[in-house]
C-alpha cells in the first residue's frame, strides 16, 4: 500500500515536471496563458487520480545512498534549496524610476527643448542657451530624483534583506549507513533523513517510519491544526495523505524517517514560490492617478501651445518662430519642481511608516494602502496571536473566562475553589509538553514548548496558574501513561500521589469531552463528588456547546483516586493492557482553547471596517475569529444564520440579506468567477475557510474585477502568489517566510495588524496630503506661463526667465510643497470611505481649474503688476511697453528711448529686464506663501487648522523668504541666476494680491462647509 | 467589445443625448462657469487697473523714480550702419548714399537757424542747471544751442558727403541721455576717444588694428561733450533739448579690410562701466571701405 502510494504521488510530481517542460516550450505564449497554466498545474496537485506508469523507485535499504551516489545526484538536480526568484536586475529597477508618467512627461519636454535649442541656435538666437539649461536641468530632476527614489527602496530592501535567516539548516541523513549530520542543502532525492519533534523538515519526503509524529502544515495550507504523518498512504491527493512530509513545515513532535522525494524548487513549496513569481505586479494607484494627472497637463499644455501657435502664426510670426513658441509653452506646463515634490512626499511618509515598525520596499506603495478598499487578511499569525491559548474553564457549572491577552493583563477568573485545584492539576499532570530549558528569564507565554498546540497552550496556561510545572510534576511521579490516539481519543497517565504517606495512585484523563463524561460517573461540584445524573448531563452539554459554537477547542478532564488496595504500590500497570480503572472515573471540568486574536486587531479591525477576508482553518471557526475580531460585526449574519433564526432551510434564505458569508475551500473549488463575484458584491463581510493558495489568488483577482484595490496579508509561502498579485501586499516580518516577503510591498515587522490601520491612515492622509502638494505646486505654472504669453502676444520685454522659472520650481518651492506632507489631518480620515479610485482622483479637473484659473489667475495679475510698476518707475511706462519686444532685444540699438526721454543701452535693458524677472519671482514667492497658507486645508477654515500648527510648514515658509532674498541681494547673481537686487519697494506690491487669495480661499472653504457636495 | 464601450463613453462625454450634457456639463452649467470665469476675470481686470491707475498716479512725469541701470550712459553712432557695421564702396555711390541720407536727416535739426530760434546761447563749461525751486516747477526749462557747424568737416555743410565719398568717413557719436546726469566734476568735461578695439581671432588670441586707422580728427575740438548741456531735464521739460555730439573723421583708414573701432567716453565722475557690460560708456562698431569695384 505504502509503495503504491509512493509511486502514485511521484508519479504526479513526474507529470508536472512534463507539463513544465511543456510550458518552457511554448515560451512565446502569452503571461496570462502561463499563469492559467500554473494554476491548472496546482489543481493537477491536488486532483489527479491518474497512475501513470513510471518507474518504480528502488526501495532504499536502511543504509541510505552512499556518498558517492548522492554527490551523483546533487550534481545532477543541485542543491536543495528554493532558488530565490529571479530579482529585478539593479539596472531595471533603476531604470523604472526613470520611467514614471511624470518622469516621461520630463524626457519628452527635455527633447523638445533640445529641438528648440537645435533650431534657436542654428539660427543664432540670443538666449538659445536659456533651452539647453532648461533640457539639462530636466533631465537632471529626473535622474536626482530617480537615485533618490532608488535609494530608498535599496534601502527598504536591505532592511528585508537582513531578516533573512542565515544559519543553515541542518537535516540528520543516513549514508552509507551512518547517521550523519549534513546541511539540508546537499539532500538528494533518495536520502533517508530522520526527523524528530522541532526540526524542519529539509525536503519532501515520504514518512517510512513515524512514532508519534505531528507537522504542523500551517505555511502550506495555512492549517494551524498539527498534522499527525504515518507511513500509510491515506489520500491520493499528496497535500492530504499521512505519508508525505513537506518542506519548510515543522515537526512539532515525534520522530519520522523517510525518503526524499523531492529537492528544491521541485517540492511543493517550491511551486507555489515559483507560481508567485509568474504572477504580474499591478500598477500602484498613485502610479495611476499620475497618469491621469499627467493626462490633463499634456491635454492642458498641448492645447494652450497649440492655441497660442495659432495665434502667434495670425499676429505674423515665422513659422519656426511660432514653433518654438508652441515648444516653448509646452515645456513651460511641465511641473519641474513636482516630481521632486512627490518623491520626497512618499519617502518621508515612508519612513514615518518605518518608525511604525512597516517597512515598504516600493515607495509608491506608501499610498496604496491609503486607497485600499478590501483588505484581504490571513488568520493565522496576523489576526490571531499563533499560538493556542486556554480560553475558556467550565467547573462548579460555571463557564470561567481566561486571560487571554499577550502580555497577560486581562481579569483573571475566581481561583478559590476546590474543583480548580483538582482540574489545574488533571491539565498539568496529563501533559506531555515540557519547556525547553534555559527560558527561565522568559515570561511564560514567549517560552518555546516541546509539545502540541493544545497541550502547550495547557502547560502554560497552569505554569501561570500554579508556578513551575516541572517541579510539580517531579512531586507526582508519573508511573504509567497511555498516549493520545485517534481511536480511544484520551489521554492518561497514572501519578504517585506528593504525599509520601498517601500511597494510593492518582489516575488523570483529559480527551475529547464526550468520551471523557462516557466513562465519568461523578462530577466535582465545589471540591464535592456529586454524582453525574441527567441534570449535571444536560449542564455539561450546554457548556459544550457554548464552548464549541466560540469556535474553541474543548477537552474534558477527569481524574480518580485508585483504590489503594486494589493497586498498591509497585503494581505492574500496562499501557497496552490497561489494566486498571478506566470508567467510573470523576469528570473534573472542561477546558477550551483558542488562538486568540491579538489584542490590537478588534480596534484595527473597527477602524478599517471594509470588508476583509480571512483564510483560516475550520468554517466555524473562521466564523468564531471573524465575529471576535470584528470582522463579521454584531447584527450581521450568515446565510446559515438567518436560516437557523427563522427556522427555515438554508436553501430559502435569500442571500442578499446576509451581510457576511463564510465560503469554504470547498465551496470556493465549485464556483465559477461570476458566482465568486456576486458573492463579493452582496457581502461586505466575507471569511473564506480552508483556503489553497491558487483559491487565494483567485479571490484576490475577483475582487480587483470588482474594481477594489486588494490589499493582502499573509506570511506563509502559500500566501505569496495573493501577495504577489494584490495591488499591496503585506508580508510578516518575524513569522513571514522569505518567499512571502519577496512577494510583497510591505513588511510588518512586528507582525501586528494594527500596523495596517496605520499604514492605511497614513496612505490617505498622504492623498490627502499630496493633492495639497501637488494643488500648490500647479497653481504657479500659471504665472510662469502667462509672461511667456504675454510676451509672444502684446510683445512686452519678457517679464520672467527660464532660469527664474527654475528657481521657483526646484529652490524656493521645494520646501514648502514638501512641508504640506506634514500637515495633520483635516478630520478623522479613518471614518471616511475609501476613496473610489474612478471618482476621487488625486488631481480632478476641478482642482486643476480652481488652481490654473482662478488661484494661478489672481497670481498672474500680482506679477504683472509688480512688473509694470517696476518698469514704470525705472522708465518704461505700460504702454510705452507694448510692442518694445523687437526694439527691446535689438542688440545693436544702445540708444532706445524710454518713456522720460532716456536712452537705454542694451545691456542697461537686460539688466532691466532681469529686474522684472526677479520682481515677477518675487510676485510669485508672495502669491505662494498666500497659497501654501491656503492650501494646509480643502474644507476646514485655515483658522480653525491653526496658523503655526504645522511647524515644518511655518520653517518652510521662512526658508523660503530667505532664499527668496539670498537670490536677490547675494553678490554675482545677476550674471549667474539673473536675479537682480531689486528696490525694497517691489516686495509689497503683489500683498494685497496675496490678500486676495487668501480671503478668496477662505470664502471658497465657507461656502463649500455650509453647502457640501456642491459644485 | 470593451473598446466599443470606450468608444462610446468618449463620444459620450463630448455630447451625452440623453442627458444633453456637452464634456460632462449641461449648458446651463456651462454658462453659469463661463460667467462665473467672466465675472471673476472682470474683477481682477479692475484690481490690476485700478493698482496700475495708483502706480502711475505716484510717478513723476518729469523724472523716473528710480535710475538703477543707468550709472554709466551707454553711447550711439551715426549712421548706424546694419549691425554697427559701416561698409561700403567709395566708386558706388549707392553703397553710401543712405548713409549721407541718415547724417542729413540726423543733423537737420541741429541747423544754425533752427537752434538760433528755439534754443539759446548758453555759458560754456559749466552746468545750465535750472534748478525747481520748491513744489513750483520751473518749466519748460531751456536748452542750450549746439549748432551744426560745431562739427566743423563733418557737419556736412561744405562736403555733403561728409567725406564719404574721399574714403574718409565721419561718424557722428553720441552719448545717451539720462535724466539729471552731470557727465564730469570740477569744470572738467568729458571727451570721446576712439582707438583700436581689441578683438578675438582665435583661443587666448587677440588682435587690434591700430596701426590701421590712421589719423582721426574730432569736432568739436577734442571730442568734448561741453557741460553747458547738462543736466538733462527729460523730454517732457525740455522739449527743444540738443543732444551734444562729437564728429570724428577718419583721415587715412586702411581701405579694403575691416577694421574694428571702439569709441569710449573719458570722464572724471563717470563710473566705468561693469566688465560684462559691453555697452556702458563706449561704443564700437566696424568700419570697412572698399575702393575696388
Amino acid at each position: 500500500m505504502s509503495s503504491l502510494c509512493l509511486q502514485d504521488s511521484y508519479d504526479m510530481f513526474e507529470m508536472n515536471g512534463e507539463v513544465d517542460v511543456k510550458m518552457k516550450k511554448k515560451k512565446k505564449i502569452k503571461k496570462k496563458d502561463r499563469l492559467e497554466g500554473m494554476k491548472k498545474e496546482m489543481d493537477i496537485v491536488s486532483v489527479s487520480k491518474s497512475l501513470t506508469l513510471s518507474p518504480l523507485l528502488p526501495l532504499k535499504s536502511p543504509q541510505g545512498l552512499t556518498s558517492s551516489k548522492a554527490a551523483e545526484v546533487l550534481e545532477r538536480d543541485g542543491p536543495n534549496e528554493l532558488l530565490p526568484p529571479k530579482g529585478t536586475p539593479e539596472y531595471v529597477k533603476f531604470a523604472r524610476q526613470l520611467a514614471g508618467g511624470l518622469q516621461c512627461l520630463m524626457w519628452v519636454a527635455a527633447v523638445i527643448c533640445f529641438i528648440a535649442f537645435g533650431i534657436e541656435f542654428s539660427r543664432g538666437t540670443l538666449g538659445c542657451f536659456d533651452d539647453l539649461y532648461l533640457a539639462i536641468t530636466l533631465i537632471t530632476v529626473v535622474v536626482v530624483t530617480g537615485c533618490f527614489g532608488y535609494y530608498q527602496e535599496f534601502k527598504s530592501t536591505n532592511i528585508i534583506a537582513s531578516f533573512k535567516n542565515l544559519v543553515p539548516q541542518q537535516a540528520l541523513v543516513i549514508r552509507d549507513g551512518q547517521k550523519n549530520q549534513i546541511n539540508a542543502m546537499d539532500l538528494v532525492v533518495g536520502d533517508l533523513v530522520e526527523i524528530k519533534g522541532g526540526d524542519r523538515v529539509p525536503a519532501d519526503i515520504r514518512i517510512i517510519f513515524a512514532q508519534g509524529c505531528k507537522v504542523d502544515n500551517s505555511s502550506l495550507t495555512g492549517e494551524s491544526e498539527p498534522q499527525s504523518k504515518t507511513p500509510e498512504c491515506t489520500h491520493e491527493n499528496p497535500l492530504e495523505t499521512k505519508n508525505i512530509a513537506f518542506f519548510s513545515t515543522t515537526c512539532l513532535e515525534g520522530v519520522a524517517t523517510g525518503t526524499v522525494i523531492n529537492t528544491g524548487d521541485r517540492t511543493i513549496i517550491g511551486r507555489i514560490a515559483s507560481l508567485a513569481s509568474g504572477v504580474g505586479n499591478e500598477k500602484t494607484p498613485i502610479a495611476i492617478e499620475i497618469e491621469h494627472f499627467v493626462d490633463i497637463i499634456a491635454g492642458l499644455a498641448i492645447f494652450f501651445g497649440f492655441t497660442f501657435f495659432v495665434v502667434a502664426m495670425f499676429i505674423g510670426y515665422a513659422f519656426l518662430e511660432a514653433m518654438i513658441f508652441f515648444m516653448a509653452i509646452v515645456v513651460a506646463y511641465v511641473p519641474e519642481g513636482l516630481l521632486a515634490t512627490v518623491t520626497v512626499c512618499l519617502s518621508l511618509t515612508a519612513k514615518r511608516l518605518a518608525r511604525k515598525n512597516c517597512v515598504v520596499k516600493n515607495l509608491e506603495a506608501v499610498e496604496t494602502l491609503g486607497s485600499t478598499s478590501v483588505i484581504c487578511s490571513d488568520k493565522t499569525g496576523t489576526l490571531t496571536q499563533n499560538r493556542m491559548t486556554v480560553a475558556h474553564l467550565w467547573f462548579d457549572n460555571v463557564i470561567h473566562a481566561a486571560d487571554t491577552t499577550e502580555d497577560q493583563s486581562g481579569q483573571s477568573f475566581d481561583q478559590s475553589s476546590e474543583t480548580w485545584r483538582s482540574l489545574a492539576r488533571v491539565a498539568g499532570l496529563c501533559n506531555r509538553a515540557i519547556f525547553k530549558p534555559n527560558q527561565e528569564s522568559l515570561p511564560i507565554p514567549r517560552r518555546i514548548v516541546v509539545g502540541d498546540a493544545s497541550e502547550t497552550a495547557l502547560l502554560k496556561f497552569t505554569e501561570l496558574a500554579i508556578g513551575n510545572m516541572m517541579e510539580y510534576r517531579e512531586r507526582f511521579k508519573k508511573v504509567v501513561e497511555v498516549p493520545f490516539n485517534s481511536t480511544n481519543k484520551f489521554q492518561l497517565s497514572v501519578h504517585e500521589l506528593e504525599d509520601p504517606m498517601d500511597l494510593r495512585y492518582l489516575l488523570v484523563m483529559k480527551g475529547a469531552p464526550e468520551r471523557i463524561l462516557e466513562r465519568c460517573s461523578t462530577i466535582l461540584i465545589k471540591g464535592q463528588e456529586m454524582p453525574l445524573d441527567e441534570q449535571w448531563r444536560e449542564a455539561f452539554q450546554t457548556a459544550y456547546m457554548d464552548l464549541g459554537s466560540l469556535g474553541e477547542r474543548v477537552l474534558g478532564f477527569c481524574h480518580i483516586y485508585l483504590n489503594e488496595n486494589e493497586f498498591p504500590r509497585g503494581y505492574k500497570f500496562d499501557s497496552d493492557e490497561m489494566n486498571f480503572t478506566t470508567s467510573g472515573l470523576c469528570f473534573a471540568g472542561l477546558i477550551s482553547m483558542i488562538d486568540p486574536p491579538r489584542a490590537t486587531v478588534p480596534d484595527a479591525v473597527m477602524k478599517c471596517r471594509h470588508h476583509s477576508l480571512p483564510h483560516c482553518d475550520h468554517p466555524i471557526t473562521a466564523r468564531a475569529i471573524a465575529a471576535n475580531v470584528g470582522i463579521i460585526t454584531e447584527g450581521s449574519e450568515t446565510v446559515e444564520d438567518i436560516a437557523t433564526r427563522k427556522r427555515i432551510p438554508v436553501e430559502q434564505v435569500n442571500r442578499r440579506d446576509a451581510r457576511a458569508c463564510v465560503i469554504s475551500g470547498g465551496q470556493l473549488k465549485d464556483m465559477s468567477s461570476e458566482e465568486l463575484d456576486e458573492a463579493l458584491r452582496s457581502h461586505p463581510e466575507m471569511v473564506f475557510a480552508r483556503t489553497s493558495p491558487q483559491q487565494k489568488l483567485i479571490i484576490v483577482e475577483s475582487c480587483q474585477r470588482l474594481g477594489s484595490i486588494v490589499a493582502v496579508t499573509g506570511d506563509g509561502v502559500n500566501d505569496s502568489p495573493a501577495l504577489k498579485k494584490a495591488d499591496i501586499g503585506i508580508a510578516m516580518g518575524i513569522a513571514g517566510s522569505d518567499a512571502a516577503k519577496n512577494a510583497a510591498d510591505m513588511i510588518l515587522l512586528d507582525d501586528n495588524f494594527a500596523s495596517i490601520v496605520t499604514g492605511v491612515e497614513q496612505g490617505r492622509l498622504i492623498f490627502d496630503n499630496l493633492k495639497k502638494s501637488i494643488a500648490y505646486t500647479l497653481t504657479k505654472n500659471i504665472p510662469e506661463l502667462t509672461p511667456y504669453l504675454i510676451y509672444i502676444t502684446v510683445s512686452v520685454p519678457l517679464p520672467l526667465g527660464c532660469i527664474t522659472i527654475l528657481m521657483i520650481e526646484l529652490a524656493t518651492d521645494i520646501f514648502p510643497s514638501v512641508s504640506l506632507a506634514y500637515e495633520k489631518a483635516e478630520s478623522d480620515i479613518m471614518h471616511l470611505k475609501p476613496r473610489n479610485p474612478r471618482k476621487d482622483r488625486l488631481v480632478n479637473e476641478s482642482l486643476a481649474a480652481y488652481s490654473y484659473f482662478q488661484i494661478g489667475a489672481i497670481q498672474s495679475f500680482a506679477g504683472f503688476t509688480d512688473y509694470f510698476t517696476a518698469m514704470a518707475q525705472e522708465g518704461w511706462y505700460p504702454l510705452l511697453c507694448v510692442g518694445l519686444r523687437s526694439h527691446w532685444e535689438d542688440v545693436h540699438l544702445q540708444d532706445l528711448q524710454d518713456s522720460y526721454g532716456q536712452e537705454w543701452e542694451w545691456t542697461s535693458r537686460l539688466y532691466q529686464q532681469y529686474t522684472c524677472y526677479t520682481v515677477f519671482f518675487i510676485s510669485i514667492e508672495i502669491c505662494q506663501i498666500a497659497d501654501v497658507l491656503i492650501r494646509k486645508t480643502r474644507r476646514l477654515s485655515i483658522f480653525q487648522q491653526g496658523f503655526f500648527r504645522n511647524k515644518v510648514l511655518v520653517s518652510a515658509i521662512v526658508f523660503q523668504l530667505l532664499l527668496g532674498n539670498l537670490l536677490c541681494y547675494c553678490p554675482g547673481m545677476p550674471n549667474i541666476f539673473n536675479f537682480m537686487p531689486i528696490r525694497g519697494q517691489w516686495w509689497f506690491v503683489p500683498i494685497p494680491y496675496g490678500i486676495l487669495i487668501f480671503v478668496y480661499d477662505e470664502i471658497r472653504k465657507l461656502g463649500v462647509r455650509r453647502h457640501p457636495g456642491s459644485k | 467589445m470593451a473598446k466599443d464601450a470606450e468608444k462610446s463613453t468618449w463620444k459620450d462625454f463630448i455630447w451625452n443625448s440623453r442627458t444633453r450634457e456637452f464634456c460632462g456639463r449641461t449648458g446651463s452649467s456651462w454658462g453659469l462657469i463661463l460667467l462665473f470665469y467672466l465675472v471673476f476675470y472682470i474683477f481682477l481686470a479692475g484690481m490690476f487697473c485700478l493698482t496700475m491707475y495708483v502706480m502711475l498716479q505716484t510717478l513723476d512725469d518729469y523724472k523716473p523714480t528710480w535710475q538703477d541701470r543707468l550709472g554709466t550712459p551707454g553711447m550711439m553712432i551715426r549712421p548706424r550702419g546694419k549691425a554697427m557695421e559701416i561698409s561700403y564702396n567709395t566708386t558706388n555711390t549707392e553703397t553710401w548714399d543712405m548713409y549721407i541720407k541718415t547724417l542729413d536727416n540726423f543733423l537737420s535739426p541741429y541747423n544754425n537757424s533752427l537752434q538760433a530760434e528755439k534754443n539759446e546761447e548758453c555759458t560754456p563749461d559749466q552746468y545750465f542747471v535750472q534748478a525747481d525751486s520748491g513744489d513750483v516747477k520751473n518749466n519748460p526749462k531751456r536748452s542750450c544751442q549746439f549748432n551744426r557747424t560745431f562739427l566743423e568737416k563733418c557737419s556736412g555743410l561744405d562736403d555733403h558727403t561728409y567725406g564719404y565719398q574721399a574714403g574718409k568717413p565721419c561718424i557722428i557719436i553720441k552719448l545717451n541721455r539720462v535724466i539729471g546726469m552731470l557727465p564730469g566734476k570740477d569744470g572738467q568735461a568729458p571727451f570721446v576717444t576712439c582707438g583700436a578695439k581689441r578683438y578675438k581671432v582665435g583661443k587666448d588670441e587677440w588682435k587690434e588694428d591700430s596701426d590701421k586707422i590712421g589719423e582721426v580728427e574730432y569736432y568739436p575740438e577734442n571730442g568734448t561733450f561741453n557741460l553747458m548741456y547738462y543736466p538733462y531735464y527729460g523730454k517732457k521739460a525740455q522739449v527743444n533739448y540738443s543732444q551734444p555730439l562729437v564728429a570724428i573723421k577718419f583721415l587715412n583708414i586702411t581701405l579694403n579690410e575691416d577694421i574694428n573701432i571702439e569709441c569710449r567716453i573719458i570722464s572724471n565722475n563717470i563710473p566705468p562701466g561693469s566688465v560684462r557690460d559691453k555697452f556702458a560708456g563706449k561704443v564700437s562698431f566696424k568700419l570697412r571701405i572698399n575702393t575696388k569695384g
